[in-house]
């Protein structure tokens, strides 16, 4: 049961986006995400839309994948279209109906056009998450922070990157880890399966206490073993893997222009 | 009447999926009450995955465990009485203490039978006489103990709840000679107490030879030889193939016998070894 967790939700397949440079992935979702946030129409709209559609088609992950993601932030969209179709402002739709009266031809534009917004923002981070590794992932972002450095931020850039990938290493093996205590006081009787809200919380202590333990012990014995092999922060690190812009890169930054050349036109016309 | 029977017991991981992959499979034996079974194999061979399966934490993909003739996911809501009776004590138990008393620890299991005060206090007294945790240290937090001591109190946890069958994975992995001869001797009395049927996992011939009357060996999920510990250990060239040997006396008598020396081969532990050589040195004078 608790292998079912997935964390980094890369998506192993062969397409053009995956081989994108992570740090060009990560600038052009932001890019991509403030478009959406600048557009004040549904041409606009639609434009992103389709080429949002376009790159998921293009990243060869299953379609399903994509509405799984959709699935867990539904109540959010449902929650904040229900609003926006509630508070608009103008000419009642449904004048006779009591509380329907409230909806307004402004109220169901600004419902559906928010719901679509926030249904492309899940699509562009999805792209993101499925087609990077969380090792790529963090790479890029060290890469994409290191102009702090001049700021006087020196390490702190490399020290946040160490620590985000530390942490992805070690979510499987604690996840192993927690399954061998829970089946150790499963053994012991441990009833974890039955009982209300509350027996069920205190059944997790006997878990999560020797887990916290072991954490702490594992994390001590990294820091040792990292200094054993003389780490010292990020000053003077070579890298295994260098990152190089290459023409896919290049076309993809052009594509990437005229999209939004023609968002914003969109917005100044319409 | 065996206590225990395992019957053509077959465990696959990721069933559905194209990754399938028989840790077990096809496992049958049985164990006879008051026994002590030794199974032995090489890393992955299965063994952990198998001893699972006998107090009910994994449920066999096919087969049956029988434990007093009776299948023990019958009735699959009372699995948790079964574990009760079948301990399973898993390899580095110290890492599983986590209440603030060395007592309140040892409680959990028997406590989680339902047991009253008075019992429990009963059995943890009667527990640490066994495997020696002194009655000054119920009240100490068991973090602060060492690790041989934690070890003791997180194998009187399983056997507080003075389980008929007690399993124990590796119990003296990682300690030193005085703690596991210690563990060994602890298991001994258990066994004794309460005329108990153990199993033992262990990578060290040694120990083996020492505790068990008979050993079970895995190999890639399959069971290799289910036999007598003098039957296993005289088989030394079939046990190197798949990753095993023979005790490192049994290694120095089948060298003597290569150089020419007339030895009985059947040597498992030093005692042995010291009788045998006694013998022979008898024989020398007479000749």
């Amino acid at each position: 049961m608790l292998k079912d967790i997935t964390f980094g939700q890369y998506f192993e397949s062969a397409s053009i986006i995956h081989k994108i440079d992570p740090r060009i992935k990560i600038v052009l979702m932001i890019a991509i995400i403030v478009l959406i946030f600048t557009s004040g129409n549904f041409f606009a709209l639609f434009l992103s839309t389709f080429f949002i559609i376009t790159t998921l088609l293009l990243s060869k992950v299953p379609f399903k994948m994509y509405i799984k993601n959709m699935k867990a932030i539904l109540p959010v969209l449902i929650f904040t279209a229900i609003i926006n179709l509630f508070y608009g402002e103008g000419a009642s739709l449904f004048p006779d109906i009591p509380v329907l009266s409230h909806i307004t031809f402004e109220g169901l534009y600004r419902s559906v056009f928010m719901a679509l917004r926030i249904l492309l923002l899940i699509f562009v981070s999805s792209v993101l998450t499925y087609t990077t590794t969380p090792n790529d992932l963090t790479d890029a972002i060290e890469r994409l922070l290191s102009p702090l450095k001049y700021l006087g931020l020196k390490n702190a850039v490399h020290t946040l990157a160490m620590m985000m990938t530390i942490a992805l290493r070690f979510i499987p093996t604690l996840i192993e880890e927690a399954e061998k205590i829970m089946n150790a006081q499963k053994a012991r009787g441990a009833d974890l399966e039955s009982g209300g809200l509350v027996e069920r919380v205190k059944a997790l202590i006997p878990i999560l206490i020797p887990l916290l333990i072991s954490s702490v012990r594992r994390a001590s014995e990294l820091a040792e073993a990292m200094e054993c092999r003389c780490y010292n922060g990020g000053e003077g690190k070579t890298r295994l893997k260098q990152m190089h812009l290459k023409k896919l890169d290049y076309l993809c930054l052009i594509v990437f222009v005229f999209y939004s050349f023609a968002v914003i036109l969109t917005n100044i016309i319409f | 009447m065996s206590i225990l029977q395992v019957k053509n017991l077959t465990h696959s991981y990721n069933g559905n999926t194209p990754f399938v992959n028989d840790a077990v499979s096809n496992v049958s034996f049985a164990v006879e009450k008051g026994e002590i079974l030794g199974i032995i194999g090489h890393t992955g061979s299965g063994k952990s995955t198998l001893v699972q399966h006998l107090n009910g934490l994994l449920k066999p993909t096919d087969g049956q465990i029988l434990f007093e003739n009776e299948d023990i996911w019958k009735n699959p809501k009372e699995i948790r009485k079964i574990r009760s009776k079948i301990g399973l004590v898993f390899q580095y138990p110290e890492y599983q203490l986590f209440e603030e008393t060395v007592f309140s620890d040892i409680a959990f299991g028997p406590k989680n039978m339902g047991l009253s005060d008075d019992e429990l206090d009963k059995r943890v007294k009667e527990i640490c006489e066994i495997v020696g945790v002194k009655p000054e240290y119920l009240q100490k937090s068991p973090f602060d103990l060492s690790g041989g001591e934690k070890r003791r109190v997180a194998i009187a946890g399983v056997m507080a709840m003075r389980p008929e069958i007690i399993v124990f994975d590796e119990p003296t992995a990682g300690l030193d000679p005085k703690g596991r001869d210690n563990i060994i001797k602890i298991i001994k009395d258990y066994r004794k107490a309460f005329n108990a049927t153990v199993i033992i996992i262990s990578h060290s011939m040694e120990d083996m030879a020492l505790l068990a009357d008979k050993l079970l060996v895995m190999n890639k999920g399959n069971l290799e030889m289910f036999d007598t510990v003098d039957n296993v250990f005289s088989q030394g060239d079939k046990l190197r193939e798949i990753g095993l040997n023979v005790p490192i006396v049994t290694r120095v008598f089948n060298k003597l016998k290569a150089l020419g020396v007339d030895v009985n081969e059947n040597v498992f532990t030093v005692t042995d070894a010291v009788n045998e050589l006694k013998r022979i040195k008898a024989g020398d004078g007479n000749a």
